[in-house]
């Protein structure tokens, strides 16, 4: 017997855990698909936005990092990995491609300018502008595996365990690697006095 | 807890759990509660708020794809996906025109030894049972070694639709027309066609699979296809043209036949095509043997060869096919495609007024002297020398001379210029260049956003909603409509695709061209899907570099015959800030910092890609972009069509040595490692040989592969018969020509034969 759709089923997104999204997005609801989108797409945005540094890039690989989902998720085992890690770690890869092809180029913009609302109280705005370079900033300066881990573990809120997935690493090293990546972008804002 | 990154780590637990920071930190460390500190405050770090018209537009462009994906994803398997997107080349719908000639050099002996030969078995073919005004005289039946159907039939009874474009019909018992799509079946005693631009494909439950090109009708008389027994398919063709995969049987009394009006015409063979025309009916063998009856004379068929049937006249002798496709050099009664010479005369096709320069495709056969003769020549490409494109803003309009994107364009009276274009639009410019450098643009049209045309088969209107070669199409009361558009008219259709994927028509008129433009998310790219179009291309097809999937792009090309769309170029347009330009012309001079080219003076970096070995007096196309000032910084500099073409042609081999291969037409090749040999070669096998030529003409023997092992050389060819023969009883065996009708002693020798296998 076919299996129903949300709507036929007379079912709201709200109504179902996560798990049966993505098991009816493999199916092909596109409901469920575009649910799945509202569920995430901040928070990778963000991820992306951090590694990146520059918010047309983000939006733009954002949308791709939907598009690639769509393709791999009929093979997605829910056994294996966590969603949220599985579709993180299309972001990373991603990203991975993308300074691939811009390896030659500036490798990580800084012109926050672009990072920022343009709406809102203008001296908020000045306080995030300053906040946001100075992340990048920080950013800027450690390396990539302590960057990813920050970026997922604090910009995009993943769990320790769902941050190990993603990269592929243990979860003692996701802690190392969490703990230097602090305390190198401490001293570096700290220098900047941004968090004092 | 001693280790500090685990420490770190469980307090970081308790923030995430939501306690304060400052109870969590309260009693640590000065240096732990630092890198406390400097995690809530990345967390605290404000996000930029996402632009809702890209949130919106990108959940929209997700959910469009994700219905094309669930389209893809009935289809069983990958071959079958990827057979949406193959180049239209790879399955050529042409008829080919086929007569007499050096067929005559295959006499009945040498037939009845190839049958005796043969793996399959012979079998009379009695009348399909055809409940038609009219019943189809020939017969084509086939056995062969294995296709690959990824659609199978649900029983041996039926027949289920595949690749299905375009517009598609199937005929009930009370002789209603209705629509149909993939996936539906269809059991003997009923009919399918197709419209114009459309095609569909007949897959049998025992593999076997008949695909129909546009403007088809077939219908199914008897099917019983056992995978393992007795198989019987016997279809009639009432018109156009269709292709054959026959799957391997081993059951002698296995049948796999196709009727057609005019003669009589029985075939066996592997792969095999079947063209109906008022004129005559055709069979083309692309593997295996065919043998082709009619008025109790058979001719049989082997890979590489064709031959006809003309109203009322027995099968032509068999011939050798030629086909290929390259630039046009010459144009008149003798046509030269690729570097080879073909004749043409009234009975040629030619499709799409190609002109000097332009690329096509050419099929035809070799008649008795060698000769060469095109029965189809259809354009593919028109040529891109010294025309150029290019998008970017308005800057001046004057009555002569535009100025767009910082560079001058003429203007004159020839120039198509959509109405209403104002300084500051976003336009797309095409056009040549002079021979002093200057541009003339032959269209200045407003690049909307979203904007898209393209030429379908209409098949259906439904209210507002059209459905136009398998896209939806809105209408509304700003939609121009030409009076009297109905279904299967064909049609080329304007607009603009919506915020929430609409394509909303603004204009929909019928139409002889076969064009189509239109921007779209890219879905895939093997096969190409846009916006949940199917999109073939070819190595002809200009993609820009870089394009991935979910990118939006400009998609321009042809629809082709058989409703696929041939694309000519893929433009990446998320770079929208970026003005491309790209013209193809000859290589004026070279330099460290600057070429010209065609007139045009073009900046090159370091940046810039440059085909080795190009010199003053080369084609090439350059790629790049138009700078504020005007200049073309090129990013690309490519040799153009660096080949004329290629071309096949099938032969039979005279001769063979360690040194060469001499071929029956004269033709000698030489066996230095050059050319690329498949298969075993003897004396008579048939090779297909494929020869390109390069920009000087120079013509290189690529390939040759063999196709078919004759049991021994033909007899010479008759002289100057030009390939209308019409005493060809004289060379057949007797047999041949004994039997009363179609389908019965086709050749006497047939039981004998099937006792010996």
């Amino acid at each position: 017997m076919r299996e129903l759709s949300l709507t036929q089923r007379g079912l709201g997104m709200a109504d179902l855990p996560r798990p049966d999204l993505v098991t009816l997005a493999q199916g092909g609801d596109v409901q469920a698909i575009g649910a799945l989108y509202d569920q995430h797409h901040q928070a990778l945005f963000r991820y992306i936005w951090a590694r990146v540094g520059e918010r047309q890039t983000a939006e733009e690989l954002t949308g791709d990092v939907f598009m690639r989902m769509l393709a791999a998720l009929p093979r997605y085992r829910p056994s294996v990995v966590p969603f949220r890690a599985w579709l993180f770690r299309i972001a990373h890869n991603l990203l991975v491609d993308h300074y691939r092809k811009e390896s030659g180029r500036v490798a990580l913009s800084l012109q926050s300018a672009e990072g920022v609302s343009d709406e809102g109280d203008p001296v908020f705005l000045v306080e995030q502008k300053l906040t946001v370079e100075r992340v990048h900033q920080a950013l800027a300066v450690v390396d990539e595996p302590q960057r990813s881990v920050i970026a997922l573990r604090f910009l995009s809120g993943l769990s320790l365990e769902e941050t190990a997935a993603v990269l592929d690493k243990s979860e003692s090293a996701v802690k190392a690697l969490q703990h230097r990546g602090l305390a190198t972008m401490r001293r570096a804002l700290a220098h900047e006095k941004v968090l004092s | 807890m001693n280790d500090p990154f685990d420490s770190l780590q469980e307090q970081l637990t308790h923030l995430e759990a939501g306690e304060p920071l400052e109870t969590v930190g309260a009693d640590l460390p000065e240096a732990e509660a630092g890198l406390l500190q400097m995690a809530a405050a990345l967390r605290a770090v404000p996000a930029p708020e996402r632009s809702l018209n890209t949130v919106s537009t990108q959940r929209m462009e997700l959910i469009r794809a994700a219905k094309s994906f669930k389209i893809l994803n009935t289809l069983p398997n990958t071959d079958e996906v990827r057979r949406l997107g193959q180049p239209a080349r790879a399955q050529s719908w042409w008829p080919l025109a086929l007569a007499g000639g050096v067929a005559a050099m295959f006499a009945c002996a040498l037939v009845v030894a190839a049958l005796a030969g043969a793996v399959w078995l012979w079998r009379s073919s009695p009348q399909p049972s055809v409940a038609q005004p009219h019943s189809p005289a020939a017969t084509a039946v086939a056995q062969a070694s294995p296709a690959t159907v990824a659609l199978a039939a649900p029983d041996p009874q039926h027949a289920v639709l595949a690749e299905a474009r375009g517009l598609v019909e199937i005929q009930s018992s009370d002789g209603a027309w209705a629509a149909a799509d993939a996936g539906q079946t269809l059991a003997a005693g009923q009919r399918v066609r197709t419209g114009a631009l459309s095609g569909v494909s007949l897959a049998f439950y025992d593999g076997s699979l008949a695909r129909l090109g546009p403007n088809a009708e077939v219908s199914v008389d008897s099917l019983d296809a056992q995978k393992t027994g007795s198989r019987v398919i016997l279809l009639s063709q009432w018109s156009g043209d269709s292709k054959h995969d026959v799957a391997h049987s081993d059951d002698p009394a296995s049948r796999y036949e196709v009727a057609t009006p005019s003669g009589v015409g029985s075939a066996k063979g592997t792969s095999f095509r079947v063209s109906v025309t008022v004129l005559l009916v055709r069979f083309d063998v692309d593997e295996g043997v065919v043998a082709v009856t009619h008025l109790n004379v058979t001719v049989i068929v082997v890979a590489g060869q064709t031959t006809i049937v003309p109203p009322g006249e027995a099968p032509q002798e068999p011939v050798f096919h030629i086909s290929g496709e390259g630039e046009v050099t010459a144009i008149g009664d003798i046509w030269r495609i690729g570097g080879q010479t073909f004749l043409t005369n009234s009975s040629t096709v030619v499709v799409g007024d190609p002109q000097v320069g332009d690329w096509v495709a050419v099929e035809g056969r070799i008649l008795s002297d060698g000769t060469r003769f095109a029965d189809r020549i259809t354009l593919l490409h028109h040529s891109t020398e010294n025309q150029f494109s290019f998008t970017g803003t308005v800057e001046v309009i004057s009555g002569t001379q535009w100025t767009i994107a910082g560079r001058v364009v003429r203007v004159d009276d020839l120039t198509k210029i959509d109405e209403g274009i104002a300084v500051g639009d976003q336009v797309e410019v095409q056009g040549g260049i002079a021979q002093d450098g200057t541009w003339w643009a032959s269209s200045i049209t407003r690049t909307a956003a979203n904007g898209f045309e393209f030429t379908g088969v209409v098949q259906s209107i439904i209210s507002d909603t059209w459905t136009i070669s398998g896209i939806s199409v809105t209408v509304n009361v700003s939609t121009t409509i030409e009076a009297g558009i109905v279904v299967s008219d064909v049609v080329h259709v304007e607009g603009e695709i919506l915020d929430d994927g609409t394509w909303l028509a603004t204009s929909i008129q019928k139409t002889a061209e076969n064009t189509f433009d239109f921007t779209g998310v890219v879905i895939s790219m093997d096969p190409w899907i846009v916006d949940g179009v199917p999109i073939s291309v070819t190595e002809q097809t200009t993609i820009d570099e870089g394009i991935d999937i979910g990118n939006r792009v400009r998609v321009a090309g042809r629809v082709l015959a058989d409703g696929t769309w041939l694309a000519e170029s893929i433009t990446q347009l998320d770079e929208g800030k970026r003005h491309h330009v790209e013209f193809t012309a000859r290589v004026e001079s070279i330099g460290p910092a600057f070429w010209v080219v065609g007139g045009v003076p073009v900046s090159v970096t370091e940046q810039t890609k440059i085909d080795n070995g190009i010199e003053v007096g080369d084609l090439v196309t350059v790629k790049g972009n138009l700078l504020p000032d005007g200049t073309v910084v090129a990013k690309k500099i490519r040799l153009a069509s660096p080949t004329q073409g290629c071309v096949e042609t099938s032969v039979v081999v005279q001769t063979i040595n360690a040194d060469q291969i001499v071929l029956l037409n004269g033709q000698t090749i030489p066996l230095d490692g050059k050319a690329k040999v498949k298969g075993k070669v003897n004396v008579a096998s048939i090779v297909i040989v494929l020869a390109c030529a390069d920009a000087d003409g120079n013509i290189t023997i690529v390939s040759i592969t063999v196709v078919y092992q004759l049991d021994a050389l033909p007899p010479p060819p008759p002289q100057d018969n030009g390939g209308q023969d019409k005493d060809k009883d004289k060379d057949k065996h007797p047999d041949c020509k004994e039997g009363p009708g179609r389908g019965e002693g086709l050749c006497k020798h047939d039981d004998d034969d099937d006792d010996d296998d």
